[in-house]
């Protein structure tokens, strides 16, 4: 499937700022299942843009604005080709999550990480998960996808980006990252290897919808740190799920749900990494673009940065994501169906004084 | 004149100073005759001198989690630690060779193939399980592959008066401005002490930790590269070394703000205006060091350095990302490191270390703790080790379980019984065990700084000679070779600084 992405990052700020220093991660990643055609990432104002490659794999764009600005647009366009995901394997036998081998290649994706940390309670609720799966690695990793939804409801902006997983589960809400790390967590603690991948999901109406576009005015204060969520991670997240078309709802079929997505990958004993999206009833298809893969949401943050200068700032995100309708004869004008949505981090009042404290002096 | 104890007859340690039979060694023959002449009285005001040079200076160093204040006045002993040349070079070699493959190991890591793993020399997992394994150091490549600029290598010496390695330290060594205040203060209480030796110098220190930051600037750095010192600030423990090594190497001592990033370059602020920066000597820890990248609440880095490390634009020393080589954990692979990347044996052997991840090491760990050292690999400065034959059952049981907890994140070593050497204790010189921390400084070639800090343990018995651990120091002599003309520019008083 042919998708035309644009990732749209505009930054305002109540008076002038400087030296904002940032770090993107929004290109979609080039593998087996997707093939990027083109990529491009401007700003304005203009900076020059360093691309490089982190440890996961992931295409990280770093930029930087020194002087005094207003506000920073940073725009990353893609165009993707996927292929549908291949069949579930047979089944694997538990015991060779085991493997002493196995595991030592996984270590990284067995152990606790920043926002993935678990106690007595991820583990009785992952075993629950599993109570009547079979001696089938696939299937235990099915069947927590599918049990994450029942532990957690969504809901569209109680992001949890620096809660436990012990308080998620209490708290019974939450987002994709949420869903995700949950999930992640889950596995992990059953011995399955499991990462966290970002990336974007190009959804029809029949999935989640939600009731329409924040007005995109976050709370005041919210200044300082783009989107990273780390240490105490109380910090907003923009990768954070949009959802709704705009400007009405659409309630055509070619109506569309766009947002930036979170879901997960699980090792299988001699069959790699199985994706699967513990938000949209577990299953990944060729509408799942991957931008990258870690640990955790820590390690594929779609921005995170530093500004100097006031706290009030406005963060609004913007994903758009078109299905080019091919051949191009049929129409004069090539139809694209697309939605846009905004999204801006809501904060609390935790957040805002973590964010207050990542103001650079 | 003042007592000057031999070791007792049972003694199962390396005396420096005297042979089994209590007979003074060659090498200390001058200088144990020298302080004979000297009567307690006589020791303890040349004592004096030393502490009120040091406390002149403020050369501190700061104790954590001492109930009574932090602050100390650096404690040197008077009784300096002598190493004869052809010793040296043997040391001095070893050295060389160990920082070599250390730095081969970690441009194979970060840059390189990762072919130490691949080709099982080290575990890949133990590698990516290492706290100090740092994936924002991926693919930063520094000149020279001198990832590891300035090196601390902690050496000691076993009942047999072998050199052994008890620890690498490749992140941020600190000592070696104690190093050469120690030389000025003994020169201020001994003058005449040099009269008997040629020793080799230790003012050169900042000239030559200079040209190797000079030699690792990124291509495209000028004729004269602009190196700065970056410190966290002044209430760092080791705020007197950075200021001290920005002085000797005539660079500036910056913190964070005063460097801000533009288009991938590091700038210095100055009242001129904007100064590019080739090389930063830092002296912060890897997660401080930008908040983009690493810890977002940090104020003590630069934000967007590590983008302008990857545009190669700057060379930050030492690199960021060591702490994967010098975990405790790894130690044991270095020697199989150096056989690996250099195809020679290794010079200077490690102290025995076992590993608790392999079973069968385990268990014979197990069946002879008491007779051990247990130690984790996360911490350092002698903290949370456990000396089996002065621990109690509950210790060792206890030891035990959290071995089996998590054992990647414990060692357990053969006891050494470290060397000791006449210190000054109550008006005695009494043997006291030591140990030496020389500095390894690679730039285009990897050199060993001639000498280096020894460590002493003044608690009687005790092993543990950290500074934070109530240690003292003392002024470590490296013999110039046999033939060298005595009387070239080094003596009679020209030992010390040159300051």
């Amino acid at each position: 499937m042919r998708l035309d992405i644009a990732y749209r990052l505009h930054f305002t700020y109540a008076e002038p700022v400087s030296e904002s220093q940032n770090e993107i991660r929004v290109r979609p990643r080039d593998d087996l299942r997707q093939q990027v055609l083109s990529y491009r990432l401007t700003t304005t104002p203009a900076t020059r843009v360093l691309q490089t490659r982190d440890y996961f794999g992931t295409t990280v764009d770093h930029l930087g604005i020194r002087g005094p600005h207003d506000d920073l647009l940073v725009v990353a366009e893609a165009s993707v080709e996927t292929s549908p995901t291949g069949r579930a394997p047979a089944p694997v036998s538990c015991e060779r999550l085991g493997d002493q081998q196995f595991v030592n290649q996984h270590v990284e994706y067995l152990a606790p990480s920043q926002h993935v940390q678990w106690g007595e309670l991820v583990d009785e609720v992952a075993s629950w998960a599993v109570r009547g799966a079979a001696d089938d690695v696939c299937e235990r990793v099915l069947a927590v996808a599918q049990a994450v939804p029942t532990v957690l409801a969504y809901e569209r902006g109680s992001t949890s980006i620096g809660v436990t997983l012990e308080e998620l589960i209490d708290g019974g809400r939450g987002v994709c990252q949420d869903f995700a790390h949950l999930a992640v967590g889950m596995l992990r603690c059953i011995g399955i290897p499991a990462r966290y991948v970002s990336g974007y999901l190009f959804a029809l109406d029949e999935t989640r919808l939600d009731e329409g576009p924040d007005d995109g005015g976050p709370a005041a204060g919210d200044g300082a740190s783009h989107g990273g969520a780390e240490a105490d991670g109380n910090s907003p997240s923009l990768s954070e799920d949009v959802f709704a078309p705009e400007p009405a709802p659409v309630a055509s079929p070619t109506a569309i749900s766009v947002q930036t997505h979170a879901w997960i990958e699980a090792a299988v004993p001699g069959h790699g990494w199985q994706a699967l999206d513990p938000t949209n009833g577990g299953s990944v298809s060729e509408r799942h673009v991957v931008i990258g893969y870690g640990r955790d949401y820590n390690d594929v943050p779609p921005v995170r940065g530093v500004f100097n200068g006031a706290a009030d700032a406005k963060v609004d995100a913007e994903v758009i994501i078109a299905q080019p309708t091919a051949p191009a004869s049929m129409v004069t004008e090539p139809i694209r169906r697309q939605a846009r949505v905004a999204v801006s981090p809501s904060m609390d009042t935790a957040a805002q004084q973590q964010a207050a404290q990542q103001q650079q002096q | 004149m003042a007592e000057l104890r031999r070791s007792d007859a049972d003694q199962l340690a390396y005396d420096e100073a005297f042979d089994r039979d209590g007979n003074v060694r060659p090498l200390y023959a001058a200088i144990v005759e020298r302080f004979s002449n000297f009567d307690a009285a006589e020791l303890r005001r040349r004592e004096g001198i030393i502490e009120e040079e040091f406390r002149r200076q403020g050369i501190t160093f700061t104790v954590y989690g001492d109930s009574q204040g932090t602050e100390r006045t650096w404690p040197m002993d008077l009784f300096p630690r002598l190493i004869a040349a052809t010793e040296w070079q043997e040391i001095e070699r070893g050295l060389a060779q160990r920082v070599t493959a250390l730095n081969r190991f970690l441009a194979d890591i970060y840059t390189g193939e990762g072919a130490a793993m691949a080709d099982g020399v080290v575990p890949a997992w133990l590698v990516q399980s290492s706290d100090g394994f740092e994936r924002n150091a991926f693919g930063v490549s520094v000149p020279h592959d001198a990832h590891c600029v300035i090196a601390g290598i902690d050496l000691v010496r076993d009942a047999e008066g072998q050199y052994r390695v008890l620890e690498d330290n490749l992140r941020n060594p600190s000592g070696i401005s104690y190093v050469i205040e120690n030389r000025a203060a003994m020169t201020r209480a001994f003058p005449r002490v040099w009269e008997d030796h040629t020793v080799e110098p230790v003012g050169q220190y900042g000239r030559m930790l200079r040209t190797a930051l000079e030699s690792v600037a990124p291509t495209g750095a000028g004729e004269k590269p602009l190196i700065v010192i970056l410190t966290p600030g002044i209430y760092n423990s080791a705020y007197f070394e950075h200021a001290f090594l920005a002085r000797e190497m005539g660079v500036e001592l910056v913190e964070g703000p005063d460097l801000v990033v533009d288009e991938h370059v590091v700038y210095l602020r100055t009242i001129e205006g904007l100064v590019p920066v080739d090389v930063i000597y830092r002296r912060i820890d890897d997660t401080f060091l930008d908040p983009v990248s690493f810890r977002p609440d940090s104020t003590l880095g630069v934000p967007g350095l590590l983008g302008a490390m990857r545009a190669g634009t700057v060379t930050v020393c030492n690199a960021v990302g060591n702490g994967v080589a010098d975990d405790k954990a790894i130690h044991p692979y270095v020697t199989d490191l150096i056989r690996y990347y250099l195809g020679e044996e290794p010079i200077l052997p490690n102290v025995e270390t076992y590993v608790m991840w392999e079973p069968d090491q385990r268990e014979a760990a197990f069946a002879r703790l008491d007779e051990l050292v247990i130690k984790p690999v996360g911490e350092s400065g002698g903290y949370g080790i456990v000396i089996g034959r002065n621990a109690t059952d509950e210790e060792l049981a206890n030891a035990r379980a959290e071995i089996e907890a998590d054992p990647r994140n414990w060692v357990v070593q053969e006891v050494v019984e470290l060397s000791t050497l006449a210190s000054m204790c109550d008006d005695v010189l009494e043997p006291r065990h030591l140990d030496l921390r020389p500095f390894v400084i690679t730039g285009e070639r990897t050199q060993v700084f001639p000498g280096g800090l020894t460590r002493v343990a003044m608690r009687k018995g005790s092993l543990i000679v950290n500074s934070s651990q109530g240690g003292g120091s003392k002024d470590t002599w490296v013999l110039a070779p046999q033939g060298d003309a005595q009387a070239d520019s080094r003596s009679p008083a020209s030992p010390g600084t040159g300051r």
